[in-house]
């Protein structure tokens, strides 16, 4: 790899568009990569934050590249050379060495050791980053001059790359996922081998590219077992974790694919009955030993998949919660909303459904169900029982195209996030929850049939419980058909009943055409026999009274520095005062109200009644409604509160996916800010002194960057609502983003010459129909989910397009000017702070859309898009005393059209 | 600490090998226990000194166990006397992980292995005053995990029963309370533990008075809430170790036979759980995380 002066220059060739493509696939394969291996080991967000801030690789090296660009420029065959023959050792090394500093979550602010450990696991993921970017970024700068068809392959390599690493998910279990960017970089370098060497040195290249990769992946297979490595540290305080420690677990069926590595362990040490009252214990022979599998998702769980059970063991079923609607609905025909593991159907089953439709939007869980026969044997076949029909996708969207009518509608603990929470809720966007989703199940009902909501009710204060409240309502105001009388008490106040239970569950019943007394009584009876707590039914009596304490105490509780009451000496005062009688009121009628009850009365009270606006804005979380543009029950702690919380972040802990966002945002944009400032220190009068307009072109490139970080991330989360699976829609985003972004970016070096007056019109036109995304694309994506799969694939691939086409222009437009113009400093630095500010999009993403909406999202997409316009006249002046550019047509990069 | 004196014989080794930690040799207890061992808290000096002597313990250790006790008095966790004689005659530190040993009076949770953790002192002491044991009551607790619990409650009641699940985790647990009963820690011989599932409870020694659950779940275990006296209370935390909830369970039976279980707050009103306090010396200051 020896360099001469006489070095012929980078030529264009295919092979070298294969290999830039196959190594953009390679890190797009390793962000995702980390990822899955974060999911499955710990706890997602963290690779999220991993993967984030190694991208900031992408801005380090183009600061170093900047500063040292004579170096690279001389050296590009070695560099680029070495970056990728290291790609692979470097990864199997640095993720073995990662994988025995494995850290946990929950201690991250208790145990000193957590943040280094989470800082050894970032530097150490880091460094296949640089190489990739070491790679990318040699080859752009000596491409300088065809960058656009560069550009194109990068683009193009990086959405194929990750449509394959999908592909290998179904092929490859976590641990072993590292293989595919090492496959996929080692077909980038053969590539990049044949296109830049010549004759027998091809051959040596490539024999050494071979057998470093070929000694990396030995490494990964054979180092762990010889010297007691891990290749994957699962977290003890994963579910999964502690199935596997139960004494007679054992493992009943595993599937990795895509959609999760789903196991399902067998033990008797497996107990579910999902809120069950308390009064089971008293009133009915035992709940049935080993009703239950456990079924795990990347190791989350568990959630119980329920025995066919005999008629006699199935008494318990009475005392769960789910079986509200069944006390009035007889005969029904029914849907179940999520299929989980089939305790909602056996209940609507047993309480005499005359037909149960029941959905699962998780293919592999079905296939699961379908096709094991353990699971086949355990469950009767339940999906195959003649009275069930199976949906196998999302009950949403099913209902949505579906007009047929039910007596019940059953949506019940679809999630196990009640059992244990690792690390706190995921920002995920739920949209079987969202106003829009009740409003689809409502007007899926019968006149008379009942909608049933349960959710776990673990949250003191309150919080998702009130989220649920506030979306039912407004729904039901929504499909009231009658104009007039919508906003009015009367338009919903007949309609519900809500009960709850302490630290449990809480469950809402909506019935079509409202309740009548003998409901309410029949209703109200259960409530009682059960011991849950009346929250709301048509007439509850009220006490507006207590409501400024109450509010004022929730408050309190989060974020009052004084210690806390002397509760416990009061109350140890007042039992010693009265020995002999029953503390708490136990023998009167009418127990003390908790808090938690109260404050969803008050709830209950002022969205029916009105008011609820000013309640929930002085209530201590954020509490309205989900909707499809806002659809999370996470996020709950007000922006405005957040420099308050920073002292006490242990008692949000359930909160600390989003705060971690937060923190992620601001390392991004420090690090971002940095990555601007290294340069300018080092070479503003040298290197920058005679190109004019520095800052309007930082400010472009920021703007690009942010922009279409955003526009892609908003994307993923927005088209979920059509394809209802998260993994699903990143591929088809991705994917067609970049391959149109490529097809764009390509179609670009046509209109190089009049990018002045070009290129303004398509940064106005991006801006345009982003925006307009924003306004209608919910309601387009819930008509879409309702075709065949096969079709609102297609379509969504289709709609990413127009946007996607045109953003592929502004990039390479303005990087090609900047090469031809001379300013190759720039045209570094560009690149990196283009990738910076991506991370700091990427982060803000889910803090746009938790508290403004996925909408809003877009419009902050197509605001950096317009901002571009003014700032891209200044890439385009001329270095100062070399006056305009003579004859741009006959560059070099224009050449190369074969 | 000038003796130092180690058990002979290959399973006492064992057993001594898994509780000694640097700086820690495990010397006699002076005094044996019994009930109406009081250590003095009219200050610092005097609780070490009466505990090095009666006790044995050591001094670094037994300065941050009376720091962590202004803490508990502080942020109203202990309530009444018994319970802080309880605190105060509980030595965390043979229940916590060798990694963990300069944390072992932290405010914090910390790990233990098995994904387990030992309870903050202010959530174990909380939950311990909320139970208002009295002497002579049986106690039963689901989730032995560190055996801090256990042995808190073995201060309290000489009854006490404890479950724990995960087999080498009892047997590590079991292990630590025979070798320090064997030390003179006489108290902890009044724990009886087994592995085992703790979901059916321990029937042949209810009912009992006062039970302990540390372990998620979708609902109570009946086999709990029957093994419960009338009159009884169960508490068990729910939710994340940071947003964690006390739940409090009351099971009450009426003249006519009638049985009512209630729910409520450990506290029934709105309290913060984590103590927002921190000690700086001897004195406590704001907020720990500050």
């Amino acid at each position: 790899m020896r360099d001469r002066i006489s070095d012929p220059p980078l030529a264009p060739s295919l092979p070298l568009y294969l290999g830039v493509g196959l190594v953009a696939g390679a890190v797009i394969a390793l962000q995702i990569c980390i990822m899955r291996i974060f999911s499955v080991g710990s706890w997602a967000h963290f690779g999220s934050l991993v993967v984030s801030l190694a991208m900031l690789a992408f801005g380090l090296v183009s600061a170093v590249m900047c500063i040292g660009k004579g170096f690279f420029a001389r050296r590009w065959r070695l560099v680029a050379g070495l970056s990728v023959v290291l790609f692979a050792p470097l990864l199997v090394a640095a993720n073995l060495m990662a994988q025995q500093v494995p850290f946990n979550a929950i201690f991250l602010l208790s145990d000193p050791m957590q943040k280094w450990r989470l800082a050894a696991n970032f530097a150490l993921y880091l460094v296949p980053f640089l190489a990739g970017a070491l790679f990318l970024g040699t080859v752009f700068l000596k491409a300088d001059r065809f960058f656009a068809r560069v550009y194109f392959a990068d683009l193009v390599g990086a959405g194929l790359g990750g449509l394959v690493f999908l592909g290998t998910l179904f092929l490859l279990p976590p641990e072993n996922l590292v293989v595919t960017p090492i496959v996929l970089a080692l077909a980038g370098g053969l590539c990049w081998f044949s296109a830049t060497a010549s004759g027998r040195r091809v051959l040596r290249f490539d024999a050494l590219l071979l057998g470093v990769g070929g000694l990396a992946v030995a490494a990964h297979v054979v180092l762990p077992p010889a010297l007691g490595l891990t290749t994957l540290a699962v977290s003890d305080y994963k579910g999964v974790s502690y199935a596997r420690k139960f004494p007679d677990s054992h493992l009943v069926y595993r599937n990795y694919s895509p959609f999760g590595d789903i196991a399902v362990y067998g033990s008797s040490y497996l107990h579910f009955a999902p809120g069950l009252s308390d009064n089971a214990a008293f009133n009915m022979p035992q709940v049935p030993e080993n009703a239950y599998l456990g079924l795990y998702i990347d190791g989350e769980g568990p959630s119980g998949i329920i025995r066919d059970l005999k008629p006699e063991e199935t008494a318990y079923f009475r005392f769960l919660p789910m079986v509200y609607p069944y006390l009035l609905a007889q005969n029904s025909d029914t849907f179940v909303i999520q299929f989980g593991g089939g305790i909602s159907t056996d209940v609507a089953l047993r309480d005499g459904s005359k037909s149960v439709t029941v959905a699962e939007s998780n293919p592999e869980i079905l296939k699961a169900f379908r096709t094991d026969k353990t699971l086949r044997d355990f469950t009767g076949d339940v999906l195959n029982d003649p009275r069930v029909h199976v949906v196998d996708y999302d009950g949403r969207l099913y209902l949505a195209a579906h007009p047929a009518s039910y007596d019940v509608v059953d949506l019940s603990l679809a999630d196990s996030a009640g059992l244990s929470a690792p690390g706190g809720f995921a920002i995920v966007e739920k949209y079987a929850y969202t106003r829009q989703a009740m409003e689809t199940y409502m007007r899926a009902l019968k006149p008379g049939g009942i909608l049933s909501v349960t959710l776990w009710n673990k949250e003191e204060p309150p919080k998702s419980v009130l989220k649920l409240y506030a979306t039912l309502v407004e729904a039901a105001r929504a499909v009231e058909p009658d104009d007039a009388t919508r906003a009015t008490p009367a338009a919903v106040e007949n309609s519900f009943f809500a009960v709850s239970s302490y630290l449990s569950t809480a469950t809402v019943l909506y019935k079509k055409g409202g309740f009548t007394p003998a409901d309410i009584a029949k209703l109200r009876d259960h409530t009682h026999a059960m011991s849950f707590d009346d929250v709301y039914w048509p007439g509850i009596p009220f006490d507006a009274s207590a409501t400024d304490k109450l509010l004022a105490d929730y408050r309190g509780s989060i974020f009052s520095d004084a210690p806390s009451p002397a509760a416990g000496k009061a109350a140890v005062a007042g039992a010693a005062a009265t020995e002999d009688v029953e503390d708490d009121g136990g023998a009167g009628p009418a127990p003390k109200v908790l808090p938690s009850t109260q404050m969803g009365r008050l709830a209950w009270h002022a969205l029916v009644y009105g008011g609820w606006p000013e309640i929930a804005d002085r209530y201590v979380f954020d509490s309205r409604a989900l909707t499809n543009d806002r659809p999370y029950f996470a996020a709950y702690v007000k922006p405005r509160d957040l420099p308050n919380l920073l002292d006490r972040l242990e008692i949000v802990q359930d909160e600390w996916g989003y705060l971690l966002l937060w923190a992620t945002l601001g390392i991004a944009a420090i690090a971002a800010v940095s990555l601007v400032i290294i340069p300018v220190v080092f070479g503003w009068r040298s290197v920058f002194s005679a190109a004019p307009g520095k800052g309007r072109t930082i400010l472009y490139f920021a703007c690009l960057g942010l922009g279409y970080i955003v526009v892609e991330v908003g994307l993923i989360a927005d088209y979920t609502l059509a394809l209802n699976n998260a993994t699903v829609s990143a591929s088809i985003l991705i994917t067609s983003m970049l391959v149109f972004s490529g097809l764009g970016s390509l179609t670009a070096e046509r209109t190089l010459d009049r990018a002045r007056t070009v290129l303004p019109a398509i940064l106005l036109a991006i801006g345009v129909i982003l925006i307009g995304y924003g306004f209608f694309l919910d309601r387009a994506l819930v008509l879409i989910g309702t075709l065949p799969y096969a079709w609102r694939l297609l379509i969504c691939f289709l709609t990413v397009a127009p946007p996607a086409f045109l953003m592929g222009f502004p990039m390479p437009t303005a990087m090609t000017w900047l090469a031809r113009l001379g300013k190759e400093h720039m045209f570094l630095w560009a690149w990196g702070i283009n990738g910076c500010f991506s991370v700091v999009g990427a982060a803000a993403v889910p803090l746009i859309a938790t508290a403004f909406g996925l909408s809003t999202v877009l419009t902050v997409g197509g605001i950096a898009y317009l901002v571009a316009i003014p700032a891209f006249f200044a890439v385009v002046l001329p270095i100062l005393g070399r006056g305009r550019p003579s004859a741009p047509g006959l560059s070099p990069g224009l050449s190369l059209k074969v | 600490m000038d003796r130092r004196t180690f058990l002979i014989g290959a399973g006492s080794l064992a057993a001594a090998a898994l509780l000694w930690r640097p700086g820690m040799a495990l010397a006699d207890v002076p005094k044996a226990y019994d009930a109406s061992l009081t250590p003095p808290t009219t200050g610092r000096d005097d609780y070490i000194k009466w505990m090095v002597s009666n006790r044995g313990e050591d001094p670094k250790f037994l300065g941050e166990h009376w720091d962590r006790y202004q803490a508990l008095l502080h942020n109203h966790d202990i309530w009444d006397d018994k319970d802080g004689r309880a605190f105060l005659l509980t030595p965390r530190e043979f229940f916590v992980r060798t990694p963990n040993l300069a944390r072992a009076y932290d405010h914090a949770f910390l790990d233990i292995g098995f994904g387990v953790t030992i309870s903050g002192p202010h959530a174990v002491a909380r939950m311990t005053s909320s139970l208002d044991i009295k002497p002579g009551e049986k106690v039963l607790e689901i989730g032995t995990g560190s055996g801090y619990q256990s042995a808190y409650l073995s201060h309290l009641t000489d009854k006490v029963w404890s479950i724990e699940i995960i087999k080498p985790l009892a047997e590590r647990t079991r292990a630590t309370y025979d070798e320090l009963a064997a030390k003179g820690y006489a108290e902890f011989k009044a724990i009886a533990s087994k592995n085992a599932d703790g979901y059916y409870g321990w029937a042949e020694n209810g009912p009992f008075d006062k039970i302990v659950v540390t372990c998620g779940i979708d609902h109570i275990p009946p086999p709990l809430l029957q093994q419960l006296k009338p009159g009884g209370i169960m508490v068990i935390p729910v939710g994340p170790p940071g947003a964690q909830r006390v739940l409090k369970v009351e099971k009450t039976v009426a003249a006519d036979g009638s049985i009512t279980v209630a729910r409520s707050d450990i506290f029934n009103k709105i309290v913060p759980f984590v103590p927002f306090t921190k000690l700086e010396g001897d004195a406590i200051q704001g907020n720990h995380n500050k």
